[in-house]
């Protein structure tokens, strides 16, 4: 495919999801069986799953595209869970569950001949999936939701289901894996991060033109100014971080750990400032339940923590750079970066 | 407007990434100048291996000269290689990675020549380009006078004409490199400020002229890079005009996006960051450990922002938005590097031993300051995304 099919390809996916996601984000409030289905026929969830398998054929480029929309417009569904746990589920060769796959945050507890006894948590719409993929052991396993001995449901602060379910001997399908599925989780935030930032950001400006006090609008006054330049810095880092950790997806099949880390912690790192400066420049409107701006900057605040916080990523980066040593830092930087082939 | 497309289908993206995709042969090329800095870079202390492009070496300018690594992106009838633009962003991040002195020729290179090249004369290109890209004559920016700063269209230093040339008289200020430099581009009022940046006009200056006097100003850490220059009398021919009369502003900042958006607005402090890896040891506490996590965070995301806006000038666009994120971002973090490393540094860590780091240290806390002056201040460049936000 030459450079601009894809690109024509990118923008009909990207219109479609802007179209639709901004519908269903309208529509919030309503339960989840009323705005799932529209996403899934729509065939988002085989994003990456190869034409020949009867999916789209994506890219991780365009699927930071499709999931930088749905974080822009807040929406309440686990649209990159889906493509992640398709995806893999796909390439071991384990048949799809009819209904929604999600993806485990973390996962404890054993395999043994076929069946898993233990726990899976912080799992994104659990009780509304029909199955959640983890990896355990070096396997990737796919649990049946109607197997669980319990499920409990949890939300996370912006009121995302983040379930967690026990399995005692339940039979699983699986296969050997060799991925990194919290870094998966970690890939995925980081697109929805970028794209809610950069909502966050656009809600401000439009408030600030418009919001008159001392006989002008807000925008005007030359500190107001300073602060959202310096928001819309942080959100470009995190745009730009984020393409460039699904562009080394690309590169290295779903395993671009350094890449994912770097950028993980960068959008982490950005959520502070954008954040604090939305609601500040809000005023008291931006703190109220009517108000738009949360479900942006509440899902911004639960995202730090999913799938990895800058503890954990800071942590694992700084190991990774002091175990390679100065004098490989640039080396392998430029590698990870460069052509594969001169 | 980009705010108005808030809730709308079309989202918002303040910062366009485009793919960093230089020719076939480019990790040969990495290679090569990897090779060429090998060989060639002289002996250095650590504390000048930092900021190195406004660390000058005559010999080894020359050197890059010689090998095709100056001007490489112009013509050959220039003396250029016709290369990438790319390619050339290739050469200059390896450049700096390895701090090598290339202050002699960094704003010659970035700017002096691109400038004429791009309004000159076919006579001026012929006479100059090939010298630079030699790395024989260096180049300096004649902008900032006593009483201009930020404000450039408060430029009164004037070119009066006077038969086949212009006659100047006056001073400019903070002028980097000039006691280095054959060659200013000066720019000059040669009629009113009219509109707010209307009058003024860019001229090449030739710094052995009758007439000009180059003068040292110290820097608070002893350092000298930049210089007063004053002009008594000083008859510069018609013909070393660049572009139109009265064209000055519109040039200046055409090229703005080439200069702030370059590996060096991030990179001046690497040198701190690879010697505070070196003295983590093995198994440094969990605040060091996070420290290098977070710092190579931020520096891998700076060098992806940065190449996507090489990308951009590449294809012909002006990413005016972009680069002044960049270098503000930039700036940010390597003039925090220095003062996060002094707090998270061995406890006993003494700023008067007379060993590298404490000296690399030192004397980046003392110049990082200037790196959200030169080039563009902070405040001028939030002010610039500021109104391509929409905002004002």
């Amino acid at each position: 495919m030459s450079d601009n099919t894809m690109n024509d390809n990118q923008s009909l996916l990207t219109d479609a999801a802007g179209r639709l996601f901004a519908d269903l984000a309208v529509g919030r409030d309503a339960e989840f069986t009323d705005l799932w289905p529209s996403v899934d026929e729509a065939g988002f969830p085989l994003l990456l799953v190869p034409e020949g398998d009867g999916g789209f054929g994506g890219s991780w480029k365009d699927a930071f595209a499709v999931l930088r929309l749905a974080g822009y417009h807040a929406l309440p569904l686990p649209v990159g869970e889906s493509v992640v746990a398709t995806w893999l589920l796909n390439r071991s060769g384990l048949e799809r569950p009819a209904g929604l796959a999600t993806i485990a945050a973390r996962t404890e507890g054993k395999l043994k001949n076929g069946h898993f006894t233990g726990q899976v948590s912080g799992v994104p719409w659990g009780h509304e999936a029909a199955g959640i993929v983890a990896v355990l052991d070096g396997h990737l396993i796919l649990l049946s939701v109607d197997d669980a001995v319990s499920v409990a449901r949890q939300e996370n602060p912006a009121d995302e289901p983040r379930d967690t379910l026990h399995f005692d001997k339940a039979a699983v399908a699986y296969a050997p894996c060799t991925t990194d599925l919290l870094a998966l989780g970690a890939l995925i935030r980081t697109a929805q991060i970028a794209g809610a930032m950069d909502a966050a950001l656009a809600q401000s400006i439009a408030y600030a033109n418009e919001r008159v006090q001392f006989g002008k609008p807000i925008g005007k006054f030359q500190a107001l100014q300073q602060n959202l330049a310096v928001f819309a810095e942080e959100a470009a880092a995190v745009n730009c971080a984020g393409q460039a950790a699904f562009a080394a997806a690309d590169k290295y099949d779903g395993n671009a750990g350094f890449e994912v880390a770097a950028a993980k912690l960068r959008a982490n790192m950005a959520i502070g400032i954008g954040t604090s400066t939305a609601h500040q420049l809000h005023g008291a409107i931006g703190f109220t339940r009517e108000y738009g701006l949360h479900p942006l900057t509440r899902r911004l605040w639960s995202w730090r923590s999913e799938f990895g916080n800058d503890r954990l990523w800071s942590q694992r980066l700084g190991r990774w750079v002091i175990a390679a040593g100065a004098d490989a830092f640039w080396p392998n930087l430029t590698d990870r970066s460069d052509a594969k082939s001169a | 407007m980009p705010a108005s497309t808030a809730g709308s289908t079309q989202a918002m993206q303040t910062f366009r990434v485009l793919p960093f995709a230089p020719p076939p042969g480019s990790v040969a090329l990495r290679e090569e100048i990897r090779a060429f800095i090998a060989e060639n870079m002289p002996h250095m202390d650590a504390p000048q291996r930092v900021n190195s492009w406004a660390v000058g070496n005559r010999e080894f300018s020359r050197a890059l000269g010689r090998a095709g690594y100056i001007g490489m992106t112009w013509p050959k009838r220039y003396g250029g290689r016709d290369r990438h633009p790319l390619e050339r962003y290739i050469v200059l991040e390896e450049l700096l990675a390895a701090g090598a002195p290339v202050g002699m020729h960094w704003i010659a290179d970035r700017q002096s020549g691109p400038l004429i090249l791009r309004f000159g004369t076919e006579e001026q290109r012929m006479q100059f380009l090939p010298r630079i890209a030699a790395g024989e004559l260096f180049g300096c920016i004649g902008m900032s006078e006593p009483g201009t700063g930020s404000d450039l269209a408060s430029v009164r230093m004037r070119a009066v004409r006077d038969g086949d040339s212009w006659r100047v008289n006056g001073q400019k200020v903070w002028t980097t490199n000039a006691h280095n430099a054959g060659l200013m581009i000066a720019l000059l009022r040669t009629g009113e400020a009219g509109g707010r940046h209307e009058g003024l006009t860019q001229f090449l200056v030739d710094l052995t002229a009758p007439g000009v006097t180059v003068r040292p100003i110290i820097d608070l850490a002893g350092g000298h890079d930049f210089n007063e220059v004053f002009f008594d009398d000083v008859l510069i021919p018609d013909t070393m005009r660049v572009g139109a009369e009265g064209d000055g502003w519109k040039q200046v900042t055409a090229e703005l996006s080439l200069e702030r958006s370059g590996p060096e607005r991030y990179m001046s402090c690497f040198g701190l960051f690879l010697t505070l890896i070196q003295r983590a040891g093995a198994n440094p506490d969990a605040a060091m450990t996070g420290l290098i996590g977070r710092l190579s965070a931020e520096l891998w995301t700076l060098r992806q922002m940065s190449m996507s806006a090489a990308a951009q000038l590449a294809a012909g666009n002006d990413p005016m938005l972009e680069a002044a994120i960049v270098k503000d971002l930039g700036n940010s973090f390597e003039q925090e590097l220095p003062r996060l490393v002094q707090a998270a540094a061995d406890a006993d860590m003494d700023l008067s031993a007379n060993e590298d780091f404490a000296r690399l240290l030192a004397l980046l806390l003392q110049i990082s300051p200037s790196f959200s002056l030169r080039g563009g201040t902070r405040e001028i460049l939030r002010g610039i995304i500021a109104r391509n936000l929409g905002l004002r």
